[in-house]
């Protein structure tokens, strides 16, 4: 392209023009920047930056719920395992408390003095068991909050994945803008990936040709006869 | 029941997954367990290792399980090897894949630890009958 930008410019500089040239002049410049509009449309596509645009705005929404199915699934490990630790702790507190309350009371029989020994054999192994009761679920205990603890990673990872899918949703809308602005929207079109190997389906109540649990798994491969 | 004694081979990528199957294996009674971390890696021990099952995830580098299993198949030292798939690989064409492909059993992930038992105990009494 020869310039056209700079010939414009050099046609309508001129400062002896009457007015009626001037309104001519002015639709002559609408023409040539729709001119120009055109022919820098034509040369983003054929140079593909186009169809660029719109594979990065098709992948966007991809990788967005890819990203949130992440945060689903590491908010719904966390969830168990504070749900197991609710459960575990006040079992460990239960045995604690009773192995305590336990070895007091052996400790008081054994200072009464009228027992036979095999009798305060015994009750030496019962406190000694107790002891490595007691320890152990004080040592257990430990190891529950440090689970516990350890949780806050969903937190942490969960902002950091909530404010990446911000930014993409963003760059998304701008993006599509583009295209809606410069491109004919009839052309997106989608292509349905054909491979065995998918990974976890995301959505697996919506997609086409996916089990959702194992008893469509069971179901699929009763009704093939396997 | 089965032998607890049974040599269980684990083939996945993801150690946390290695190491779920190994714990739930153990509660099941099972602790002769190896693991290896793809197919590659799973064929060779398999071939030195005179496992008696398999357990394999599908979706890892250098060889998939499907490869594996089809490997496994085709090597007359290994081909009656019970093989359970255990993946995220959820398209019903994966399932008719990997029956068609001679796999014993198939679970989808995420999975319980009861669907793994249930699965292993229904292969096991298969195996017992065949």
């Amino acid at each position: 392209m020869n310039s056209p930008l700079a010939s414009i410019i050099e046609e309508n500089l001129p400062q002896h023009l009457t007015t009626a040239e001037d309104s001519l002049k002015n639709e002559d410049i609408l023409t040539r920047v729709g001119q120009l509009t055109r022919d820098l449309h034509q040369n983003l596509s054929g140079l593909g930056f186009d169809k660029l645009l719109q594979n990065a705005a098709e992948a966007i929404p991809n990788a967005r719920d890819r990203l949130d199915y992440v945060a689903k699934m590491t908010e719904q490990a966390a969830d168990k395992v504070l749900n197991a630790i609710d459960v575990a702790s006040p079992l460990q507190d239960e045995i604690c408390s009773a192995g305590k309350s336990l070895e007091k009371k052996w400790q008081t029989v054994l200072e009464s003095t009228s027992f036979k020994k095999q009798y305060s054999e015994a009750a030496s192994d019962t406190l000694a068991f107790l002891k490595i009761t007691n320890d152990n679920t004080e040592k257990t205990k430990q190891q529950l909050l440090e689970i516990m603890m350890a949780q806050d990673f969903q937190d942490l990872t969960g902002q950091v994945i909530k404010k990446v899918m911000a930014l993409a949703q963003d760059i998304e809308k701008q993006l599509l803008q583009v295209l809606v602005d410069f491109k004919q929207p009839s052309v997106v079109k989608h292509d349905v990936e054909n491979s065995l190997l998918n990974g976890p389906q995301i959505d697996p109540k919506n997609a086409v040709n996916v089990v959702s649990d194992q008893q469509q798994v069971d179901d699929l491969l009763d009704s093939l006869g396997f | 029941m089965a032998n607890p004694d049974t040599k269980f081979l684990i083939v996945d990528d993801f150690s946390t997954m290695r190491r779920i199957v190994r714990n739930l294996l153990k509660e099941l009674g099972f602790t002769n367990v190896d693991e290896a971390e793809d197919g590659v890696m799973g064929l060779n021990k398999l071939k030195n290792g005179n496992f008696d099952f398999v357990i394999s995830d599908w979706n890892m580098p250098n060889m998939d399980g499907l490869t594996m299993l089809k490997s496994i198949r085709a090597d007359a030292t290994l081909a009656s090897l019970p093989v359970l798939m255990v993946t995220a690989e959820s398209k019903k064409e994966n399932i008719i894949a990997a029956a068609q492909a001679g796999a014993n059993g198939y679970v989808v992930k995420p999975f319980t630890a009861a669907t793994l038992d249930e699965k292993l105990s229904k292969i096991f009494e298969k195996l017992l009958k065949a």
